[in-house]
């Protein structure tokens, strides 16, 4: 705008770039042909992705083996809780049938077990697991107090319903030989809940700490007492403690109970043969309409065998390359009457 | 007691009257009278906390919140930690409560600094000098020339004759012209004699406070005689006193009493069609929010009784629980604590920030700046900027708003002579240009400011022709202007209207200055000869009268009537000789001659009308002024076209005719119209009691409709409104002249009304008011006819062209901007919170959300914030340029296209769409999933912490495919929330913060063990993929396949920007110079009566005073 230099312009609002909106920019203009590439490259993209995920998903190998109707008398015993100090063990056998190579490890699988719930994942007590202030059960409701009013330790509903199945493997060597397979409980939590997240108190001896506590309900031994031969697998540090209080967010779920040690028969992983579970039954799931079985796996660069990330991406891939081409067409067959406004 | 007793009688009439003594402080003491301090500030610094707190609970949204936090308070059906609520709530309430104090504390220092101003107020006889809050009713106080008027005071003397005083009232009511107020005699004889005023005893009994400016009533009881007093003896608090050296005054009203406060109410709230439909869609959220929590809650009770009973053993139900439906019944209002996001708390004070944004940069453009008066354009009403993106239907003022309102005095007949053309040396008719100006240097009194074109007037003025000097002296004579002589020798007049300041300066510089005026004296200078005319009567000018006429007696002892006003009225009035006979009056006038005043139309006008219509805008022109001169503006500035079919005329001066002519004129235009199968015509015979909308007609043709005052007076009544909004609407454009305020108003709220559509009114006089007020947005062009149109507008600038920049730049760009920002607003909390409803129905429906709290804290506040509010005002699709040469894209706003409800579920649909990819992706992906070292991936946290993480980055490509145009803080806002997102995420779930509060913060370690994992980051690519990729298509193909009118505009524009074609340019369209002649109706009343008044008091006022007149 021309403004005569005789007015008084005191008023005038300043020129920048902000307040007359002429900020400098770039416009973004999705025209037919980056629409096109964009659609393109997608495409292309998410299917190669997909194949790769597929093939490695299936270069995996996993053995499942569901033992809650095979140790169908145990799950009755427990479906009464009064017989918690009966013991009850389970044998399932069963046979590999090709060997499975490199790193193998067994997980412990829930079906319909709720870790999820609202107030179940609430019921912990983060301080008192960090070692800091171990008589910390105020939001443990309702597992605080035992019944003569002694504080629970770990208290809260997660470690009140610890798995507690003891699950090893044999290997038959032949109908004579059984080889116990060696497997190891260290390596089965995060590094950060292992080191930082939860924490012993500082002290030699943990039983005299907790003297004065109560167990959880559902414990047969005290925290102090759940690895007696590693004191740095014992307590609020035990690998199976901290894997179970990792809460899972679905109702189905597993979670590492062991990893092969990889010796002698088992250097290259576990090989093909007749193979036999021992299991310690202890854990209820019946009554809830629950199932649990145990997994062996072998891992690639993507996890485990699920086939789910590699099946979405070939299916979107494949819709976007459709898409594109069904774009291109109707983009060609439109564009001669969008040229008529020329 | 008998005061008591007095008192008690008093408090009973208070009501009624006010009552108070002269100097007798004691005594006014008695009522209670508030001092004079004002206090405009609402808060104090006790008070405001609560104050403030209040007022904005009372806002619904802010309410629903804080129930909410009183839901999550109670444990049995919490269901979120209780500062998910709090904190966005309390940052909500400051930013507000922030704005709220900032306001208030100027108010505060303007308060303090108004209540310690200083005034001279008589005690003991003696004149001291106080502070503004201590006058107190009763009081005499002492005015001097400049100085504000303290309260409402009762003028009592003054230094001019007559008691007289003058003030301006420019704060009261915006006029900057001067207004006479005038003592009664008993007390401006006292003048400045102290002892007789400490000694006056009055005692005034009068109305209580009220806001009406010009209305008061009063009786002065002095010395046992009643005196009446009026509006006309009342100085209000606000004016400022001109022209008179000193005053004296009774204070009447003070502080909170004065009128000035009185009308300090806030007028009507405006509300925009958007912030209608953001309260129904509120509902709507309430009621599908509703739905989702009862779905959710019987989900739960089924749940309960098939698993959750049978899980006690691990989780017991708590012991207040009886059955499942107990704890279903807990349950829905849970589900309403998690699911409370869908009504989005942040939404309102988002909008409020961005109206506010889009208001300052029409406060800051330039190009609607207007040099001349150093005048900005200015948003005073900060809530409707997306409302001047769908205006429909533009009314306008015509007088000052299309035209200068600068009238020249341009050309005259005298005794049959035109005079007013340019003539070179032979004689021939040339253009007006700068070297034949003609030449004032012979009359030092002259305005240099005046220019005339025409040498003949001035050599037949020289040359005392009969007629030319009757025609001046009659111009000098017969007019209401008030002289003042502020310099020596520098005239400066104060004139009512524009008219008959332009026929007096013309007067003055062809030599017949006029110099002052008294009460009966009239002095003039004629070619440099002073004389003094008795003037014996003033007939001022009234709108019906449409004249007026003063009696002289000249120098000469002959007493003339000089009469001036409308040629209509005057031809009637004329000396047969003169015009055709009438019979009307008692003599019969000989004519003078004739005056051309023009008024030019503002530059750009016709353009703007032109691009106006082309963005389907349609122009009303809503004018007091006679039939012709409306009918010439509106073809000169392209209203009315010449290839127009037909322009119709209503002229009826009864109701059938009226009826008739508007029926005619539809019939030309949509003849089946009339027909009884016509859908609105079906529709009116259902009779509905519910204003409805009628619907658009389309016509045959371009139309023109000009219709009047008189007419419109029977067109506006019960059944004849449709007729006329019927015909009018279909009509290109429409005149309506002669028309009081109240018919404008009228019109304004019929087409409001029935046809629910924007419409914007626009003006700059006094009489534009009630149509500003009565459109949904109210422009007033600040020009010379005072300020009054301008405060009582929305949006103010000083010309009519800055209107197309309005609407098409600023207008069009906060419409687009808003709806992006609603749609897009709605569209991520559905997406946000409908990931909990899918989870319900693997959680149990406990309740479990699926994000960490904090996230759910810091979502709308904190990540998604800056993106949209950048969205929001720095969002244009096309430039400048392109609005206004391309005025069709302007188009989608009038029909709400860009966000209504049919968007609104759009943005639902796709809520839900993204919601579900967002949840079922993660879910598949982390699904009885481990790492590669085997450990967990599938626990809750790090589900959640996926969930978040993709949630963040599809809003981010969400909001940049919205975005078109990318600025450096568009690019900043955007990826800087996400940049940030992860770093308060890295924040939140550090060793450091979790170890030091272990039961807030929980998420220790989770983002470095995830987002290290490939996984993570694959189910990242494919949810932002599968909820990106269908956007990007859809709007690719929605202007392919379904294309609106705008799709193609938008085509061709991104076309010519990258094949660089020349811009049409906008052609300037010629007019021929219109001038309009006679009085235009605006033309208010002058000064005579207060002229007049004076001289009714003539013999008391010489009687004591000393002065010479």
């Amino acid at each position: 705008m021309e403004v005569m230099p005789q007015y008084d312009l005191s008023r005038l609002p300043e020129n920048t770039a902000l307040k007359q909106q002429k900020l400098p920019a770039h416009q973004l203009d999705l025209s037919a042909s980056v629409v096109l590439c964009i659609f393109f490259a997608t495409g292309v993209f998410c299917l190669c992705m997909g194949v790769v995920l597929l093939l490695s998903a299936k270069s995996t190998k996993e053995l499942e083996i569901n033992y809650t109707n095979i140790c169908a008398n145990c799950a009755q015993l427990r479906e009464d809780s009064s017989n918690f100090d009966k013991e009850c063990t389970c044998s399932v056998p069963f046979y590999l049938l090709e060997k499975m190579e490199g790193n193998v490890y067994m997980y412990y699988k829930l079906y319909g077990f709720h870790q999820n719930l609202y107030r179940y994942v609430l019921s912990r007590s983060n301080s008192q697991l960090l070692g800091k202030d171990i008589w910390d059960v105020k939001d443990c409701s309702p597992f605080q107090m035992s019944h003569n009013n002694t504080p629970i330790i770990p208290c809260g509903a997660i470690a009140n319903s610890i798995f507690n199945d003891t699950i090893t493997l044999s290997y038959n060597l032949n109908s004579s030989i059984h080889i116990k397979v060696p497997m190891l409980k260290s390596g089965l939590a995060w590094l950060t809940d292992k080191y930082v997240k939860f924490q012993n108190p500082r002290t030699s001896d943990l039983a005299s700490v907790f003297a004065g506590s109560a167990k959880p309900l559902h414990w047969t031994k005290p925290i102090y007492e759940l690895d007696t031969d590693d004191p740095g697998n014992n307590g609020f540090v035990n690998e199976d403690f901290i894997v179970w209080m990792r809460t899972a967010a679905f109702p189905t779920f597993k979670k590492l109970y062991r990893r092969l040690k990889r010796v002698d028969y088992f250097a290259e992983g576990l090989p093909a043969g007749n193979y036999n579970f021992h299991i310690s039954y202890n854990f209820p799931v019946t009554m809830f309409h629950g199932e649990k079985s145990v997994v062996l796996s072998t891992l690639t660069w993507i996890g485990g065998g699920g086939i789910f990330l590699g099946l979405t991406y070939t299916v979107t891939g494949a819709l976007t390359l459709l898409a594109s081409f069904a774009i291109l067409t109707i983009h060609l067959m439109l564009k001669r009457t969008k040229k008529s406004f020329l | 007691m008998s005061l008591n007793e007095r008192e008690d009688e008093d408090k009973h009439t208070e009501d009624k009257e006010r009552i108070l003594m002269a100097n007798d402080r004691k005594f006014n003491a008695l009522f209670d009278y508030p001092d004079n301090s004002i206090k405009t500030s609402k808060y104090s610094l006790f008070n405001f906390l609560p104050m403030n707190l209040f007022e904005q609970f009372q806002r619904l949204a802010n309410a629903y919140f804080l129930v909410l936090l009183f839901l999550q308070l109670i444990p049995q059906i919490s269901s979120l930690a209780w500062y998910t609520t709090v904190i966005p709530l309390i940052v909500v309430l400051s930013i507000t409560g922030v704005k709220d104090a900032i306001d208030d504390v100027k108010r505060h220092q303007s308060d303090k600094q108004v209540n310690n101003r200083s005034v001279l107020v008589l005690v003991d006889g003696r004149v001291e000098e106080d502070k503004w809050m201590n006058v107190q009713v009763g009081d005499i106080i002492k005015l001097e020339n400049d100085h504000p008027v303290t309260a409402d005071v009762l003028l009592l003397s003054s230094s001019e004759p007559y008691g007289l005083a003058y003030i301006e009232t420019a704060d009261l009511d915006g006029e900057t012209n001067l207004k006479v107020k005038q003592a009664i005699s008993v007390t401006s004889d006292m003048e400045d004699n102290l002892e007789l005023l400490s000694a006056f005893n009055g005692e005034i009994r009068c109305e209580p406070p009220n806001n009406k400016l010009d209305k008061f009533s009063g009786i002065l009881n002095y010395l046992g005689v009643n005196y009446f007093l009026d509006h006309d003896r009342l100085l209000l608090r606000g004016c400022i006193i001109r022209n008179t050296d000193w005053c004296y005054g009774l204070v009447i009203y003070t502080g909170p009493d004065t009128k000035l406060m009185q009308n300090g109410g806030k007028s009507t709230f405006k509300r925009t069609h958007i912030d209608h439909l953001m309260n129904v869609l509120v509902v709507w959220i309430f009621l599908v929010l509703g739905a989702m929590c009862l779905l959710l809650s019987i989900g739960h009770g089924i749940w309960e009784s098939n698993k959750g009973y049978f899980f006690q053993e691990f989780l017991p139900w708590q012991h207040y629980i009886a059955s499942s439906t107990t704890s279903s019944a807990l349950v829905f209002w849970s589900y309403f604590i998690v699911l409370n996001t869908m009504v989005p708390i942040s939404l309102y004070v988002s909008v409020e920030i961005i109206r506010l944004g889009n208001s300052y940069y029409i406060n800051w453009d330039r190009q609607m700046f207007y040099a001349p008066k150093n005048t900005p354009a200015q948003a005073r009403t900060t809530t409707l900027n997306e409302e001047l993106g769908q205006v429909k239907y533009v009314f306008s003022d015509k007088t000052g708003t299309l035209t200068e309102n600068v009238m020249i005095f341009n050309k005259c007949s005298i005794n049959g002579k035109t005079y007013g053309y340019s003539y070179d040396a032979n004689g021939q008719c040339v253009p007006v240009s700068l070297n034949n100006k003609v030449d004032f240097s012979y009359n030092h009194l002259a305005d240099p400011k005046f220019s005339f074109y025409d040498n003949t007037l001035v050599e037949a003025v020289k040359s005392e022709d009969h007629f030319v000097c009757l025609f001046f002296r009659c111009l000098s004579l017969c007019h209401t202007v008030m002289s003042e002589e502020k310099v020596e020798g520098k005239l400066v007049y104060q004139a009512q209207s524009p008219d008959e300041g332009a026929l007096v300066t013309a007067t003055r510089n062809f030599g017949f200055v006029f110099c002052s005026r008294t009460s009966e004296t009239i002095t003039v200078i004629e070619m440099g000869e002073t004389r003094v005319y008795q003037l014996l009567a003033i007939l001022d000018f009234s709108n019906e009268r449409k004249r007026m006429s003063v009696v002289v007696r000249t120098p000469e002892d002959r007493v003339m009537l000089f009469c001036k006003g409308a040629d209509t009225i005057l031809y009637e009035l004329l000396h047969p000789s003169c015009a055709s006979l009438s019979e009307v009056t008692m003599d019969h006038l000989d004519l003078l001659g004739a005056t051309a005043i023009e008024d030019k139309l503002q530059i750009g006008v016709p353009e703007t009308i032109v691009t106006l219509s082309k963005a389907k805008i349609k122009v009303w022109v809503l004018t007091g002024d006679k039939q012709e001169t409306a009918v010439n503006i509106a073809y000169s500035c392209r209203i009315f076209k010449d290839e127009m079919d037909e322009v119709f005329m209503v002229e009826g001066t009864d109701q059938e005719t009226v009826l008739q002519e508007l029926r005619t004129a539809r019939k030309k235009m949509k003849p089946e119209s009339l027909l009884e199968s016509d859908p609105i015509n079906i529709c009116l015979a259902r009779k509905p009691k519910m204003p409805f909308r009628v619907i658009d007609e389309a016509p045959n043709g371009d139309y023109g409709l000009v219709i009047n005052g008189y007419s419109l007076a029977y067109a506006l009544e019960g059944n004849m409104e449709l007729e006329l909004l019927r015909t009018a609407c279909m009509c290109k454009g429409v005149i309506c002249c002669r028309m009081t305020p109240l018919q404008k108003t009228q019109v304004v709220d019929l087409v409001k009304r029935y046809k629910k559509v924007v419409t914007l009114a626009i003006g700059d006089g006094a009489n534009d008011i009630g149509m500003i007020k009565a459109a949904h947005i109210g422009v007033g062009i600040s020009g010379h006819e005072g300020m009054q149109a301008m405060l009582n507008s929305d949006f103010s600038f000083c010309q009519f062209r800055y209107l197309q920049r309005l609407l098409l730049v600023h207008g069009r760009w906060s419409y687009n901007r808003m709806c992006k920002f609603l749609s897009y607003f709605f569209y991520k909390n559905f997406a946000f919170t409908l990931v909990h409803f899918w989870y319900a129905f693997y959680n149990g429906f406990s309740a479990q959300t699926v994000y960490d709290t904090w996230f759910i804290t810091c979502y709308n506040l904190v990540y998604t914030s800056l993106p949209v509010l950048g969205l929001s005002l720095f969002e244009k699709d096309v430039n400048e340029t392109c609005s206004l040469c391309y005025p069709e894209l302007y188009e989608p706003g009038q029909h709400n296209l860009y966000f209504n409800k049919k968007e609104f579920l759009k943005c639902l649909v796709h809520g839900i769409y993204s919601s579900c990819v967002l949840f079922f992706v993660p879910m598949g992906t982390i699904f009885n999933s481990e790492r590669s070292d085997g450990k967990d991936i599938s626990d809750y946290q790090s589900f959640s912490l996926l969930v978040q993480s993709t949630l963040i980055w599809v809003m981010t490509m969400q909001i940049a495919l919205r975005t078109n145009t990318w600025t450096m803080i568009s690019h900043a806002f955007t990826w800087g929330s996400l940049g940030l997102y992860f770093c308060i995420l890295l924040f939140l779930c550090s060793d450091g913060l979790c170890l030091m509060f272990p039961s807030t913060f929980y998420f220790l370690g989770v983002t470095r063990n995830n987002l290290k994992q490939p996984q993570m980051w694959l189910c990242l690519i494919l949810s932002t993929v599968l909820c990106v990729i269908p956007v990007i298509g859809y709007n690719f193909l929605k202007p392919l396949l379904w294309p609106i009118n705008v799709d193609k505009v938008l085509e061709r524009i991104h076309f010519c920007l990258k094949h660089p074609l020349p811009l049409p340019v906008q052609a300037k369209i010629k007019h021929p110079g219109l001038r309009r002649s006679a009085y235009a109706f605006s033309h208010k009343q002058g000064f005579g009566d207060l002229i007049t008044s004076g001289k009714t008091m003539k013999s008391s006022a010489f009687k004591t005073s000393k002065r010479p007149l």
